[in-house]
This record gives structure tokens, sequence and C-alpha cells, in this order.
């Protein structure tokens, strides 16, 4: 977190403040509290909207030395930052909500509508956590297929074998990565059907004797390693928890605006937006539909402004992919697709002994792909631990509050 | 099957063989020549390979590249052969596999053998070793199915009686929720607590252990050609495939948070028995029987068994761990309190077990999140606790309970109350440090048993005291003073009645039984008190205020009153009820006995309402609940 003064702060001067029945004794204190949250909050998205060290975009081409900024927007290590940006965000706006106020304060209205639809998003946030943590697997499972590949074509001398091999895992790679999160789901079993799309579990039992064509067809599978066709519950949609979280989010009005319903709504809107970004990320159970109709924050709102234009750019990546399909816009992801595609033109075209220049070309993409496993190998895991954090986090602050609002249910209740 | 990487001529290699046979030597000698089977087994298989291999050692060396390519033609049909053949190596018989294998090796050598020659070679010789790439990758693909199809068809389930869900599954009682209790007839049902035979495991066999040399040789074989990501892709895959399955058949299935907080009491109530159950089921028998497999198989690649059965267990252990922490988002109802009990004394059962399922790094979020859960499920649990005292507290009712009969909190109170002695131990480690007032003063002595002043005692004891405060209110909601006694006589009785027929007299004690026996004994006391005296003093002879017969008259009508209000009176208990009888049956019709003995002659026979069988015939119908009063007249029966 930043020290409170900052040369950031000249936005504030702007914000009018007007007194009002939400604003308790300390009125001028919680007033600053505020305002160094929303602060706070602009300079979070600000810095992941454009990390100061950013170096200027670097040429595709140019292989592992400048591969990309690491923490490009959608990139793990940027998704990881995320995370760290919503703790903090979670953690002040808990300070904000809880600390010294009257627990009857926020039982009263319009608290006694606010607080429980905040801790409705919150319920169903933690079940999108739990489906991310769950598609961070999925993408392992890319990560995999890739270091198949890339072990494949590191052999020297480069034998028509070896890339018979890599080609093989690359065909299950960039296949993977472009399926939508549904067949991608159910064709994972491997054994089985191949494309198996229904929507219930499909469990094949009566495999024994069929044995497992997809395995001597393919070798690695196609699409993830999940035999269950819902990680969260039947029929659950992340597409639809979104929706639901978003609906009655609107920014206050009138005297509301300057009081606690203010961070009440920009936290639940930080918390909409991680969670969309998530299931943007990676592979999701069920989120049709999600590209389009994300409701963000007016955009007269200073707060607002950086986040706006991460969902703006994450949105139109979105949008060009969902057409085609698309396992996931994490940056590695996209980078891994491409690769893949490539590295695959490079294997329809081998001729053993393998010519210097495509030998050449190819081990430099080899050599990129090979990087972005390792980062998948340095960040997946911590990226999931955070989500599970972040799914805790959310936990406690619930009960928290609930612990709060019984303890203004005994004061203000009548004494018998 | 041999292990493959030792066939392997490559220099430094027969440094390893060297001493890993010096390996063997030594615990072969360690082991007092106890051999088990399968041990045996292998090195038999050992045995019959280093003859071949003395064959092949020489050849390598004293053959010239044409004889290298013979064989390597050979070699290549033989894993061409096998290619097109959908049939399992391994069901073709052991001498076909190991010539699969011995293939394989060829194939290895050519591969190896290049790759250690100087740059420059000839067009023939490359041509080869491009050959023997795909050939070699053929034979890879090739085991993958092998390996699959094995492990399918050799898979084998934890044993059935495992399997069985309890058909149980539902406790009257219990399902109920608490806040339905004053309209509901309450039946009482027994619960036990239905994992009990799950205790006595062992490690099942998840797949027929005389196939696992077989797919150990093709685990040597597919790491010693760099195809050990292949293999632990292909076996995880098919071993999580088989664990899913699993849990289709103890049909755990997966709710969100959502469904979960929206889940009526007797849905949740099922899913969350079968979670306990489910939880030690997997932890105990299923994983500790997998990872065993893991390392029976990946053992000699040690780092690889344990990431392929966390592979493996991960997302069923998560999906365990979720349901758990969407039970505790609840906000504990009372009735929640013995599923809470036993989900979370199951999560302390099995953390041990989990300990050594993810012993490090690797595992540890999985180890710590059973860690968390099982805090949070203590938390849970003393909450609801709490939250059944409160709730017993609280209970109110606004009108007097009909016919003085056993209140149907009492019911619920104490029923549930007799299913806490089971988890007395995991009780007393939760409430030890919450103070409660305790209505028997703590004593120790040769005759009293700890259990009586254990923390589970003393909270039991305390919400046994809050239901009677809750009673004493009830009571003032009747109108008649003898229906007061008779309610708080039903209800004591049967405290003391649920007390003294299960585990909960070893709680409670000598000294609380005592009090609360005297207690009912007292209101039956203060009921005949209440009810009688003012009757039978009709009948005594030092009243001369009226004449005989008006007393006669007055008994009679205040005897009817009685009658006409109390037939409608219940006492449930039967033997409570004949002593009830009895007693006032002594008090009632010997007085009258006496009465009209002194002076029958006196009223004159027409004056005289009853007889004396009369009324103990009568009074034989008091508190049996009877739906309408009687005309009189007509109910004496017996």
């Amino acid at each position: 977190m930043r020290p409170a003064q900052d040369n950031q702060g000249s936005f504030l001067g702007r914000i009018s403040i007007r007194r009002n029945q939400f604003v308790d004794v300390n009125n001028e204190q919680e007033q600053e509290d505020l305002e160094l949250f929303q602060k706070h909050i602009a300079d979070r998205f600000t810095e992941l909207l454009s990390p100061p060290s950013q170096q200027p975009p670097s040429d595709e081409t140019n292989t592992v030395a400048s591969v990309a900024a690491t923490d490009q927007i959608m990139s793990v290590t940027w998704l990881r930052k995320l995370m760290d940006v919503f703790l903090c965000c979670e953690a002040e706006f808990k300070a904000i909500l809880l600390m010294g106020r009257d627990p009857t304060q926020i039982s009263k209205p319009p608290f006694d509508r606010l607080v429980p639809e905040m801790l409705d998003r919150s319920i169903k946030a933690l079940d999108i956590c739990t489906a991310v943590v769950n598609g961070i697997d999925s993408v392992r499972h890319y990560q995999r297929l890739a270091e198949i590949a890339v072990a494949a074509l590191e052999q020297r001398p480069l034998g028509d074998g070896n890339v018979r091999r890599a080609k093989r895992a690359l065909a299950n790679l960039v296949v993977a990565l472009s399926l939508e999160d549904k067949e991608n789901v159910s064709g994972g079993g491997g054994g089985g059907g191949g494309g198996n799309k229904t929507t219930e579990r499909s469990w094949s039992f009566g495999r024994r004797s069929g044995g497992s064509s997809a395995a001597s067809k393919g070798g690695a599978t196609i699409g993830q390693l999940k035999s269950s066709s819902w990680s969260v519950g039947r029929n659950w949609s992340a597409a639809k928890q979104i929706h639901a979280m978003a609906t009655n989010l609107t920014p206050p009005r009138g005297n509301e605006a300057a009081g606690l319903p203010q961070p009440m709504f920009i936290m639940s809107t930080v918390l909409v937006f991680v969670m969309w970004v998530l299931t943007a990320a990676v592979p999701c159970q069920e989120r049709s539909g999600l590209a389009n109709h994300l409701p963000v924050p007016p955009k007269h709102l200073n707060w607002a402004q950086s986040l706006i234009g991460i969902h703006e750019k994450i949105g139109d990546e979105w949008k060009k992919k969902e057409k085609k399909g698309s396992a996931g816009l994490m940056e590695e992801m996209t980078r891994m697709e491409k690769l893949g595609h490539s590295l695959i033109e490079f294997a329809d075209g081998f001729h053993y002994p393998a010519e210097k220049d495509a030998a050449e070309s190819a081990t430099a993409q080899v050599a990129e792909m090979a990087e972005i496993c390792r980062r998948m190998e340095e960040e997946l895991v911590p990226l999931q631990q955070q989500i599970r954090e972040v799914f805790h986090r959310i936990v406690r602050s619930r009960a928290e509050i609930l612990e709060v609002l019984e303890q203004a249910g005994k004061l203000s209740a009548p004494v018998v | 099957m041999a292990e493959f990487e030792s066939m392997i001529p490559v220099p430094g290699v027969k440094n390893h063989v060297f001493e890993a046979c010096h390996h063997v030597v030594k615990a072969l000698r360690a082991s007092d020549n106890n051999l088990d089977a399968n041990l045996r087994k292998l090195l038999s298989d050992l045995e019959s390979h280093l003859s071949t291999f003395g064959i092949v050692d020489t050849k390598v060396e004293d053959t010239g590249f044409s004889e290298i390519q013979e064989r390597f033609k050979e070699a290549l049909k033989r894993i061409l052969s096998w290619e097109t053949n959908q049939s399992m190596i391994l069901e073709a018989g052991l001498s076909e596999a190991d010539q699969f294998f011995q293939a394989l090796y060829e194939v290895h050598t050519v591969l190896m053998g290049f790759k250690s020659l100087p740059i420059k070679t000839s067009r023939k010789e490359k041509d080869v070793y491009n050959q023997a790439t795909v050939a070699l990758d053929i034979a890879m693909l090739r085991l993958e199915k092998e390996l699959c199809d094995v492990l399918y068809q050799y898979k084998q389930h934890a044993q059935p009686e495992y399997l069985a869900v309890s058909s149980r599954g539902k406790d009257i009682v219990y399902d109920e929720s608490f806040v339905s209790l004053d309209d509901e007839v309450v039946i009482e049902a027994s619960s036990h607590k239905d994992d009990e035979h799950i205790a006595g495991f062992q490690n099942a066999d998840l797949v027929d252990p005389s196939v696992l040399p077989h797919i150990k040789a093709i685990a040597n074989a597919m790491f010693a050609c760099e195809y050990g990501r292949a293999f632990c892709e292909a076996f995880i895959r098919v071993r999580r495939e088989a664990l899913d399955e699993y849990m289709f058949t103890l049909e755990m299935e997966r709710f969100s948070c959502v469904d979960v907080l929206k889940m009526e009491w007797d849905v949740l109530n099922v899913a969350m028995r079968k979670w306990t159950r489910v939880v030690k089921i997997i932890t105990q028998i299923y994983l500790a029987s997998e990872k065993q497999l893991c390392e029976q198989i990946l053992g000699d690649f040690e780092s690889k068994s344990f990431a392929c059965f966390i592979e493996i267990s991960k997302d069923t252990i998560l999906s365990l761990l979720s349901f758990g922490e969407a039970v505790a988002l609840r906000s504990c109802q009372p009735e929640m309190l013995e599923r809470f009990l036993s989900m979370y004394e199951g999560s302390a059962e099995i953390l041990l077990d989990v300990d050594n399922l993810f012993p490090d790094e690797t595992g540890s979020f999985l180890r710590m999140g059973f860690h968390e859960l099982s805090k949070k499920l203590a938390d849970r649990t003393t909450a609801t606790f709490l939250k059944f005292k409160d709730a017993i507290a609280s209970a109110e009712s606004s009108r007097p309970f009909p016919g003085g009969g056993i209140h149907h909190l009492t019911r619920y109170v104490m029923n549930y109350l007799k299913l806490l002695p089971e988890y007395t131990d995991t009780l007393n480690s939760l409430l030890q440090n919450i103070n409660v007032e305790d209505s028997i003063p703590e004593k120790t002595g040769q005759d009293i048993r700890p259990s009586t002043f254990s923390p589970t005692a003393k909270h039991l004891r305390s919400i046994v005291s809050v239901l009677e405060s809750n009673l004493e209110r009830k009571a003032q909601l009747y109108a008649d003073e003898s229906l007061k006694f008779i309610f708080m006589m039903n209800n004591f009785h049967y405290m003391v009645q649920k007390v003294k027929g299960s585990e909960l007299k070893h709680l409670f004690g000598d000294e609380w039984m005592r009090k609360h026996i005297a207690r009912y004994q007292h209101n039956v006391t203060d009921y005949e008190r209440s009810t009688w005296s003012s009757t039978l003093a009709l009948l005594r002879d030092n009243n001369s205020v009226s004449t005989l017969r008006e007393r006669c008259r007055l008994f009679c009508l205040a005897f009817d009153d009685v009658y006409k209000s109390q037939t409608r009176w219940s006492v449930p208990d039967p033997e409570l009820r004949d002593d009830l009888h009895i007693s006032t049956s002594v008090k009632v019709v010997q007085s009258y006995r006496g009465f009209l003995g002194r002076n029958a002659a006196r009223i004159g026979e027409k004056h005289i309402r009853y007889k004396c069988e009369d009324i103990e015939n009568m009074l034989l119908d008091l508190f049996e609940c009877l739906p309408s009063p009687r005309s009189l007249r007509s109910s004496r029966r017996r």
C-alpha cells in the first residue's frame, strides 16, 4: 500500500463532500477515509493498466530474451498482481466498513438492503473462485502438453519420430486451447467417446472392452483432464453468477453517494470485475455471453478510469476470440496457441535431416514455448493458492460482517 | 519384468547397474530370507532377463553396422506388428511381452549408439537413426495404449462393503427443523452413527496386483526413453477417472456454495451425513490405496510418484473441502448440531491420514485445507451448540400445552442430547474453555465418575437447566394450578427417563438424578394437595357447618368437576400414570369409604350418588387424555 500523502490526490478536491445522515460522528475523519480509499483503488488499477516499468511492446518474433513484459495484462504474473490488488482493496474496505463503527449503523436502511446484497455477491464470488482454481488445473494440463512438445523438439539430432511426437502433442494443445469450456470439459476424459458434449456427467463405465481409443490415436488427451463435466455444481454457470452479481449493482445517488454506500459500491464493482477477469483468463464452467455484458461503472467516476480501461482491453480481446472459441485469454495461453500453430507448420514441412534455416527458426520458437512453460510452472500453482486465499478472505469478511449484524440485532432487539 | 533402464548400455549406466546390484544384495541379506511372492517373482524375472542380457552385450560389441541394421529391422517388424493389433500385449503372454520390450530395447540401443557416435556418419546410418526415432515413437504410443487398457481392465474397487451408503439415511426426529417443533408430532427415533463399520479398514488393491509388474515395466521403459511425461499423463488421466467413478458410486454430488446455502434442511442433512462418510472412506481407504499404487508403480521415480498422486487426487479433495467450507457458511441452526459434530469429528479424525497422504511441500495446500476446514467446523460446532441452548431458552409458547403432557421441546431436546454422549471427547475438547453455570456442585470421590464433571457434562446439564426454566415459563400459562404440576411432573419424569435409559446417565450423574426424581415426586404431592385437599376436606368429620347430605352432594359435584377436566389431561408414561392412579385412589377412595362407612345410614342411600367402586373406577379414567368429557354415568367401566 502506498503512503497516504501522494501526489496523485489532485482529483480529491473535485469530489463534493456533503454531510448526510450516513456520516457519523467522526464525519471528517470518515470522509477522509473514503476519499483515500477511492484514491487507492484508482492508484492500484492504474498501475495494473500500465505498469511503471513496462517496456515498449516487444516484437513478437523477437524471441526469449524480450518475450513481452512479464506483467503484461492477463499474463499469469499480472493475474497474480490483480489478486494482490484485490486483497489490499478488500482489507482496506473492511476497515472502513467495520472498524470503530456502531454496529446498529449498518443494519439500518439503506444498509439493510445493501449489506445483504453485498454478502450475496460474495457467496457467488466464492463459487467462481472454486471454478477458476479448477480452470487453472486445465491450464496446467496445457502446460504439460507443451512441455512434451518442447522436449521432443529439443532432441538432437531431430528425427522424424521426435517431430511426430511433438506434432501429436501440439495438435492436442491447439485444439484444447481453442475449445470453449463446454466441449473442453467433457472431451477431457480422453478414453471414451471423444467429443462428448453432454452437460451431464458422462461416465464411461462400459469401457472395459473398448479400451482407450483416444489414447491410442492421440496419446495425450484432447482438452482437459477433468472427467467431470462440472467442477462447481450441477448446472452452475459462471455467466449466470456474474450477471446476478452485477444486476443490483448501481452507483449510489444523492445523499448516499457521499457516505458508506459509495465504498460498498466500489468494492462490489471491484469484486465483480476481478471475478469477471478470472473467468475470462482460464477455462471456466459455462461462461457464454460474458464477453459483452459486464456493466461497467460510469466513466465519470475517477476511481474507475483505469478499471474501465482494463475492462475495455480484455473485453475487446474476448469478443475477438469468442467467435472462434478460446479456452481462456491468459496471455501465456494466447502465445502458446500461436506458437503451437507455427510449430505444427514446421512439423508438417519437416524432412529428415532438418534444413538449417527452418530448424533455427523452430529452435527459437521452441525456446519461447519452453520459457512459457517455465513461467507457468513457477506461477500457476501460486496463482491457484492466491485464489484460495481470496476465497478464504471473502469467507472471513463475510463472517465478520455477519457477526456485527448479529450484534446489531441484539442491541436493537427489545429487552425481554 | 526387469528394469528397462538398467539394460541400456550407455557409458556411465554400467556403474549404476553395479551400484543397484550392490543395493539389492545388501537388502536381500537384511531381509532374512523372507521374500514375499511379488518380490520373488521380480527377482526371477530379473534372472531371465540377465540371461538374454549377456548375449546382447557381446553381440553389440562384436558386430558391425550391417548386423545392427538387421536386428533393427527385426525389432521394427515386431513393433509394427503391435501397432495395429488392438489386443493387450499382456494377454499375449509373458514371452510376447518380453519380446516387445526386447525390440524396444534394440531400437533404443540404436538411438543411443548413434548419439554417442562422432558427428560424421554415413547417410545410411542416419536413415537408420531416423527410422529408429519413428519406431520408438510408435512403440511408446503403443505402450501408452497398453497402459490405459491394462489400468482399465484390471481396475478394482475398494471393498464393496465400504461402498454401501447407509440406507438408514434419515433420523426422523432430527430431520425436523427446530423451528417447526411446536406444530409437529414428534416421533422418537434412535440414531446411530452410521459409520462405525468403517473402522478397521485396510488398504485396498485398486489394480489387480498380478499386473503391477507389467505396468511397472511399461513405466520403466517409457521413462528410460524419455517418455515419462506421457506415461504420467496417461496414468493420471485413467486413475483420476477411476476416482471420479468411485465418487459417483458413493453418490457424492458436487454443490456450489450458492446451492448449499439455499438447500432445504432435509436435503442438506443427507448431504452432510454423506460427506462425513465419504471424506473418511476417501482419505483413509481410497487415497491411501491410490498412493500405495503410485508408489508401487512409480516408486523408482519418487518425485513423479508423488506428483502423479497429487494430480489424481487434487480435484476430488478440493471438491470435498469446498462442500465443507460451504456448509460452514450457513448460519448455525440448532438442528445442525449433531451433523456439525459428526462432520467436525470426521474432519479431525482424518487429519493424521491427510498429513500422511500429503507430507511435503507440494501437497501442503491440500493438507492445510483440511486443517483449516477442521478448525472452521470446530467453530461452527461450538457456535451451534451455544445456539442450540439459546434456541431452547427462547422457544416461547403463547398457549398452554394441551393436556399437560410432554412438551415437544422436551422430547426434542432430550432425544437430541441422547445423541451427544457418543461425541463426549470431541465435545470436551470444544467446550473446555467455555464457562458454564452448573446446577450440581462439583465433587470428587470414589463413587463419582470423572465424566460427571467433564465439560460436556456441565454443558449438557446447563442445557437441561435452560430447558427447565423454559418449562417453568410454559407452566405459568396454565390457569389450573393442578395441571401446572402435572405438566411439570410429566416433563421432569421424561427427562429423568431419558437420562436414565441412555449413556447420558454417566454424564448427568447420580446427584442430578436424585434431585430430578425428587422434583417430579414433589410435583405429584403438589398435585394431590392442589386437586384433592379441598375436596377431601368435605369428607372430614370435624366439618360441621353443613349437613352430611349436603357435604356428600358437594363432594360428588367437586369429583365430577375433577373428572370432567382431568380425564382430558395426559400422563403418557403408563407407569407414572399407574402410580398416580394408585396414590390418588388410596387417598380419595379411603377417605370416601371412611366417610360413607361412618355416615351412609344418616345420609340415606338415595342421596349417595357414587359408590366406592364408582369412585375407584372413575379415578382410573383420569390422565387418559380422553377426547371429550364422558357422560358420567356411562363412563363406568372395568
